[in-house]
């Protein structure tokens, strides 16, 4: 049957409401006469809570109730993995922005004015702030289980005999720092209770049935008494898997039985939201002089903040990748996640994957350079392939596409390199560098299923039902443009209906670069099913063998006879029945071992390699990224156009991460001191699709949000390094510390010093 | 901790048609009203609670205070010109380059359109960009007030960093400044953490005539290393009547940062701004020197 749907870039299902301003965001929701939520924050980094005073901030006219800790009916704790985080805090607050009680009044000003009139009587206790210190023997307990979230390794084989092998050793220390998602849209949502008495939440979100379980236990109801539907999203990158505005909206909409609404500042979000995991990397590799690696040692410290959020993920994720898309024989590697009274970190694009790439790889041309050979040779060397086994033990049996991105990038590189040449200015240096990634698609040898469902109605309606959150990166599009593919049914004829859970069924969280994958697949079985219900009637209505019978292009046909064929659709009408197929898929993992780490903890792996091209300013430190070539093995593009917006977003956020963005607690506010690339900063991107095909994926697909982000900042970073022969280890690598690097370099300036 | 998404303090708005209108309102407020013309600073200190003013006078209906005009060798401009204006008008392209280029680096189009020149004058940041600019045209502002006008120097507009020296009944009308004479060469540099919507971590302005092979009239204002933008005359009668050699230029650059850690102190930030004040002073001269070159 030749495929119609996939590999085509149709408009994106979403994108015509999105440019007509129709589509409804979380602060454009309506409902009528809300009450409007504010809440109040802690001020302390760690501190008792003595008593929460809210008599005079009752007071307030307009003020309807004010919320507290004691008006939780259930749960009081939420968390992906470790619940921890309070709703609202009745007895001790870690961090600044913790909160502690909800003012729902009339208008927006009356709230605003009694969250100040709330009055917090703390009893400050000693505040931690690196995890260095949080893990010290007698470091206050910022929880009573201990300061240590997570230890987590990954050995393999000797790391002495490994490196007592090698002929290079190269030993460095990284440094990251909390970014900031920066999604467009501030948090915001409205709550009431539905026509069947349930709950309701309308708000951005990342998994709606997670958001439905928290609310749900923190309510004490039943799972079906609690609605979460989830709105037109600006946005993720997973900012908006843990709890953020839900259980608020959904705790005052339980007392008050009446609309509320909540709309959070920006400044709000960048005090409130999770951040990236902060790590320093002790990074140590050894080569033999023909470029074989030969041992790793890692050690990961991750600064996890007040509450642990997705801690363990990163610190397993980075351990978990941090050979890089590489064969190393040898492998110790660390990782511990540390709890502080710094702002939650939670999950980011990547789960600590970009963070460690600019580790593996800065570490990869270091040995290149210190063995003296081609840094792509080197990386090719010791690429993946298939048949190689990973540093947990995995055997990948296909889809290594690693070895063909490298490949195609080099390409690329040696027409740079022979027509680039330093610039007339003699303050401006050029340099390229490579940036390779592998990430593992889904999460980590845990479970994690989808679910989905397709329908025919008795009026031959075609309905999709999905719990996939669509928050901008395609999964709407994709999934239609599958059952499209596989029911043989036009994608405008088929009605989607997705992430409320009054309707859908779990899909798990749109993370991991999991969906089109994994929901993807659930969706295709969801349709093989249909298909099988289908012509067990088709069977008895046309009587004829079943067996002779199969879909074709939307319609039933005969194998042997050829004047049978019948929509399917028409099958239903004609029926009055309503044909109903159900499909879930959970990727084949195998757990990691709790002591070694070993295991198949992914299903399918994505690979990617960026290079990039920069032009520094020795003199002031301003690097320019002229163009980045990002190379991606992605399975299959189901939909190229939307590959290739994933990728150039997933540049320019590299380019934030490389240079400038870092969130400095107690000092960044807003976008006026978070600076994010501009368009002026978004250098020219190429893209370049490897279809290197997954047996497992549906139609061969892999997974690429993430990727795309992953080798940007390690690209640039090498290419500083190779503009001004001087390494930067601290990111982002902002004015200040690349006109260090470059005092540093034996190439570059002079030292200032007073004349 | 409150979060203000869409709420500001309370407060009357007018928009006078008549300068003495707009003066009589600002004197009856008795130092409770703020002027307001473009607002792209005075807004985001409103919402900040920064500023609380009971009053704020509207003065983009005045018509004193538009237009780019042109007479006796001055040129004038009205203190609610938009950054726009200023960088598209081929007069102060002709005769104050220096300050069409400062205007046209600041933050984005839309900031362009919107905020004005006398804003930015005395919204008083030590990184305003037009600062520098009208510091080495010898800008001057009129200000008038319903009892008086005067005529003042940008610099004695400027008080401390975020503060004018405008008294409260004053109103910024025009700034005004000598046209430059086509043998005038200068310079307009910034750097900033990105190439748009970024404050300056450093810029400066210079300009001077060659006489006889010696540099003349030079004047020359960093900013943003300043707390208050200033000229540096140190380095202006370091190089006033000499040859522009390399080594001058040199030794010019290092008086440069020496008057400004001398005015600033050792920050934590003169590591990285003492030299690159230098390069930049340095890549402005070799600029200015080259326009002389191809002046002739």
């Amino acid at each position: 049957m030749p495929i119609k749907q996939i590999g085509i870039d149709i408009p994106k299902v979403d994108a015509n409401n999105k440019v007509r301003g129709v589509a409804q965001f979380g602060a454009d929701l309506s409902v009528s006469s809300p009450l409007h939520l504010k809440v109040v924050r802690s001020t302390k980094h760690h501190a008792k809570v003595i008593k929460i005073k809210t008599e005079e901030a009752s007071r307030v006219k307009g003020v309807e109730r004010i919320f507290t800790a004691q008006d939780i009916p259930g749960k009081h704790l939420v968390g992906t993995i470790t619940k921890d985080q309070p709703v609202l805090v009745s007895d001790r607050v870690r961090y600044v922005g913790d909160p502690l009680a909800i003012v729902a009044a009339q208008t927006i000003e009356a709230a605003e004015e009694a969250v100040k009139k709330v009055e917090i009587l703390y009893e400050d206790l000693p505040s931690v702030h690196t995890p260095e210190e949080a893990l010290k023997p007698h470091a206050p307990l910022i929880h009573d289980h201990g300061n240590l979230l997570i230890e987590f390794q990954v050995v393999k084989g000797d790391v002495v005999a490994g490196f007592k092998e090698a002929e290079v050793i190269v030993e460095e220390l990284y440094e990251t720092t909390w970014v900031d998602h920066a999604y467009m849209e501030p948090d915001a949502g409205i709550g009431f209770m539905d026509e069947e008495g349930r709950v309701t939440v309308v708000c951005p979100s990342q998994n709606v049935h997670y958001d439905q379980k928290e609310v749900a236990g923190v309510l004490s109801l039943p799972l079906e008494k609690v609605r979460i539907i989830q709105c037109a999203t600006g946005g993720g990158f997973g900012g908006r898997l843990d709890i953020t505005v839900q259980c608020l909206l959904a705790l005052a909409t339980y007392h008050l039985k009446r609309p509320v609404r909540i709309v959070y500042s920006r400044e709000e979000v960048f005090d409130v939201i999770s951040k990236r995991h902060p790590l320093t990397i002790r990074y140590k590799s050894g080569a033999k002089k023909d470029g074989r690696l030969t041992a790793i040692e890692v050690e990961i410290l991750g600064d996890t903040g007040a509450y642990a959020s997705y801690g363990a993920t990163v610190g397993i994720r980075s351990a978990v990748h941090a050979t890089g898309p590489y064969q190393v024989p040898n492998i110790k590697v660390r990782s511990r996640m540390a709890y502080t009274n710094n702002p939650w970190s939670g999950a980011m694009r990547g789960f600590g994957v970009p963070q460690i790439a600019f580790a593996h790889e800065s570490q990869m041309d270091l040995l290149a350079k210190a063995i003296q050979m081609d840094p792509i040779d080197f990386r090719l060397k010791n690429a993946l392939t298939i048949g190689s086994e990973t540093a947990t033990g995995q055997s990948l049996m296909a889809s290594v596409g690693i070895g063909e991105s490298l490949r195609r990038v080099k390409t690329w590189r040696d027409q740079l390199i022979s027509v680039s040449c330093d610039s007339p200015r003699p303050h401006l240096r050029r340099g390229i560098g490579i940036g390779s990634m592998w990430y593992g698609i889904g999460n980590t040898g845990i479970a994690n299923p989808s679910t989905a469902q397709i329908e025919i109605l008795p009026n031959g309606e075609v309905r999709l039902l999905t719990g996939v959150a669509d928050i901008g990166q395609g999964s709407d599009t994709v999934l239609l443009q599958m059952a499209s593919e596989a029911l043989g049914v036009p994608i405008q004829e088929i009605k989607l209906i997705r992430a409320d859970t009054a309707f859908t069924t779990d899909a798990g969280a749109t993370s991991a670069s999991r969906q089109t994958y994994i929901s993807g697949n659930a969706v295709l079985q969801a349709i093989r099913h249909l298909k099988q219900e289908i012509l067990r009637e088709a069977a008895s209505f046309l009587q004829e063998d079943e067996a002779d019978l199969f879909v074709e292009d939307g319609e039933v046909r005969h194998r042997k006879k050829r004047c049978i064929s019948l929509p399917i659709r028409e099958i239903a009408k004609r029926t009055q029945k309503r044909f109903k197929g159900e499909g879930s898929y959970d990727p084949e993992t195998r757990k990691l071992d709790p002591q070694t780490g070993q295991g198949a903890p992914y299903a399918t792996y994505a690979f990617a390699t960026h290079l990039a091209e920069v032009e520094v300013d020795t003199e002031t430190g301003k690097v320019k990224v002229i163009r980045v070539v990002a190379c991606h093995d992605v399975g299959k593009a189901i939909h190229p156009q939307n590959i290739v917006g994933q990728i150039i977003g997933g540049v320019a956020m590299g380019v934030g991460f490389a240079l400038m963005e870092e969130y400095i607690p107690g000092e960044t506010t807003s976008f006026v001191n978070y600076l994010i690339p501009t368009s002026k900063d978004v250098p020219e991107v190429i893209p370049i699709l490897v279809e290197d095909r997954e047996p497992s994926g549906p139609f061969g697909a892999k997974g690429v949000g993430e990727p795309a982000l992953i080798p940007s900042a390690p690209a640039i970073l090498n290419a500083i390094a190779d503009a001004i022969g001087e390494r930067i280890y601290h990111l982002p690598a902002n004015l200040e510390r690349v006109l260090e690097a470059v005092k540093k370099s034996k190439r570059g300036g002079k030292t200032w010093q007073p004349c | 901790m409150t979060y203000c998404v869409d709420m500001i303090l309370p407060f009357d708005y007018q928009t006078p048609k008549t300068l003495k209108e707009a003066c009589r309102l600002l004197g009856e407020a008795k130092g409770k009203a703020k002027v307001i013309a473009g607002g792209t600073d005075l807004v985001i200190r409103l919402r900040n609670e920064e500023e609380k003013p009971d009053l704020l006078v509207d003065v983009t209906c005045l018509e004193e205070l538009k237009g780019i005009e042109e007479s006796d060798g001055t040129l004038s401009i009205g203190a609610t010109v938009t950054h726009s204006e200023i960088s598209d008008s081929s007069i102060v392209k002709r005769y104050g380059s220096v300050l069409a280029k400062a205007a046209s680096q600041i933050g984005s189009p839309q900031i362009r359109n919107l905020g004005t020149i006398g804003g930015n004058i005395i919204n008083a940041s030590p990184a305003a960009d037009t600062l520098p600019a009208l510091m080495v045209l010898n800008a001057v502002g009129r200000v008038v007030s319903s009892e008086s006008e005067r005529e003042v120097p940008v610099r004695q507009l400027l008080e401390s960093p975020y503060k004018s020296a405008l008294k409260p009944d004053e109103l910024l009308v025009r700034i005004q400044f000598k046209k430059l004479s086509q043998d005038t060469c200068c310079s307009f540099h910034r750097l900033a953490r990105r190439e748009a919507m970024a404050i300056a971590r450093m810029s400066l302005a210079l300009l001077f005539r060659m006489r006889d092979g010696n540099i003349s009239d030079f004047r020359f204002s960093p900013g943003a290393v300043l707390p208050v933008p200033d000229r540096l005359e140190e380095v202006e009668t370091f190089l006033e009547g000499r040859s522009p050699e390399e080594d001058l230029l040199r030794a010019a650059a290092c008086k440069v940062s020496e008057a400004i850690v001398k005015r600033s102190g050792i920050r934590p930030s003169t590591s990285y701004k003492a030299p690159v004040i230098e390069a930049l002073f340095l890549r402005a001269m070799r600029e200015a020197m080259q326009q002389c070159q191809s002046n002739k």
